[in-house]
């Protein structure tokens, strides 16, 4: 007697092991959903993407008019380009609900996965950015040019680098060809990586939102959280659908209607929603380097976060002055993310000063020093 | 209690190991009691809250034991 086939079976036993007889915590919620909704959004992206490329043409002469010819021409081409657009919005909804979900409930005490979803996160940002040229319309032609700009405040490298990475002397042909290389290779990379992440997820178990050790009372994968991933499965899949078929161009940028005019600015280059918070905090700093570095602070600092960790318990879930913590951090995300679609004009600009310092402050100073006050005040430690 | 919401370190995991049975099975009563509450969304009645003088530090003495000779190990480690 061998047992069943999903036990014994080389293959599948893996695959039992981490989506059939896993025992996971009882009372995981729903923002422990956002985990299975980021592969469900990674692989729309892949097959929408791989039909996309089927007809997209990455040459500055024919990209713009590819793009048109699959909107009108391709079969179903309009909604596959839709759903594409969109659905790397709702990727980034997803991650930022992950990433919240992380931080509130101190998931990432388990600091192996919570690195690699750090780095998972900035390939992710790669990724869309490079993505986002690809069409060569004028914020795709701009965007790009600004960002891989910053390139050259590396010191002494600087110049040399960012022309390397453009192929030439400005955002150009070659720029485009790489780039449409690197958006079809990273989600490979994503996917590889995701497994990764998901293996050192699974040598502690997930964390629940209580905080407590789950080991008294676990639940098998299957049939209650694949079910519960399926609805939302299903409720992701009808925001992405009422978007695509409902708004498509909700979130667009209109400049991007216009092919790509190196010899015309747009008045307002702005990045995707999801990066205006990044762009907010890198505008914050009048010094080109200064502003690049906090660029990348803004998301490194994260890799803080363990360990600055005080607080004798892991979740915020019996701690009031960290989950007000948490939604003022909460809050000022979002409010970098309008500064970050404002013009650099006051008051803007004092206000996403503000922010930005309040940003960095809530992760190297509030989090931590709260966390003691309450080790004190509710734990008598 | 307080302790039953300690974060899992070593320290804390070991001095769960040695606590007494009646103590550790009452802690994985009241740890899977909130398990259960959370998966409902519920919360307990007001009359079986732990009160104030009720929520006692169990956990401390053998915690402090375990901090003590892990310092220790350390310290001859590091000769």
């Amino acid at each position: 007697m061998t047992g069943p086939l999903r036990k014994s079976h080389p293959l599948f036993r893996i695959l039992n092991g981490s989506l059939v007889d896993l025992p996971a915590p009882s009372n995981l919620s729903v923002w422990w959903n956002f985990g299975s909704l980021l592969s469900l959004c990674l692989i729309v992206q892949l097959i929408t993407g791989i039909f996309l490329a089927m007809h997209y043409t990455a040459d500055i002469s024919l990209a713009f008019s590819s793009v048109s010819h699959i909107c009108r021409d391709v079969n179903y081409g309009w909604l596959l380009r839709n759903i594409h657009a969109n659905s790397a919005s709702f990727f980034f909804i997803c991650l930022y609900c992950h990433i919240g979900r992380g931080i509130y409930y101190g998931s990432y005490v388990n600091q192996e996965t919570w690195n690699i979803g750090v780095i998972l996160f900035l390939i992710t940002m790669v990724t869309a950015f490079v993505g986002y040229v690809l069409p060569w319309g004028q914020m795709s032609f701009w965007a790009a040019t600004v960002i891989t700009n910053l390139l050259s405040a590396v010191p002494y490298i600087g110049e040399m680098l960012v022309q390397w990475v453009w192929g030439g002397f400005s955002v150009d042909n070659a720029t485009l060809t790489r780039f449409f290389t690197f958006h079809f290779l990273f989600p490979f990379i994503i996917a590889a990586l995701s497994i990764i992440h998901l293996l050192f997820l699974h040598q502690t178990s997930s964390n629940n939102p209580t905080g407590l050790d789950s080991n008294y009372d676990k639940a098998p994968f299957h049939v209650y959280f694949s079910t519960k991933d399926l609805v939302g499965f299903l409720v992701l899949l009808a925001g992405i659908l009422t978007l695509a078929l409902l708004a498509p161009t909700a979130l667009n940028d209109p400049e991007n209607f216009i092919p790509a005019n190196p010899l015309v600015t747009p008045t307002h280059i702005q990045p995707e929603w999801y990066f205006l918070f990044a762009y907010a905090i890198l505008r914050s700093i009048p010094n080109k380097l200064g502003g690049v570095i906090a660029l990348l602070a803004a998301v490194l600092v994260w890799v803080l976060v363990p360990i600055l960790h005080t607080s004798w318990n892991q979740a915020s879930t019996f701690r009031p002055l960290s989950q007000v913590t948490f939604w003022i951090l909460a809050a000022t995300f979002i409010i970098l993310t309008w500064i970050g679609s404002q013009p650099v004009e006051e008051p803007y600009i004092i206000i996403g000063q503000v922010a930005s310092v309040l940003y960095f402050s809530i992760f190297v100073f509030l989090f931590p020093g709260i966390a003691v006050i309450e080790n004190k005040l509710l734990l008598r430690y | 209690m307080a302790d039953d919401t300690l974060r899992q370190t070593p320290e804390v995991i070991e001095a769960v190991r040695r606590l007494p049975a009646d103590t550790y099975n009452q802690r994985a009563f009241r740890i899977k009691r909130a398990l259960d509450l959370s998966l409902k969304h519920r919360i307990l009645p007001t009359e079986q809250w732990t009160k104030f003088e009720e929520d006692v530090r169990y956990l401390k003495p053998y915690l402090e034991e375990v901090e003590r000779e892990m310092k220790e190990k350390a310290d001859w480690n590091a000769r």
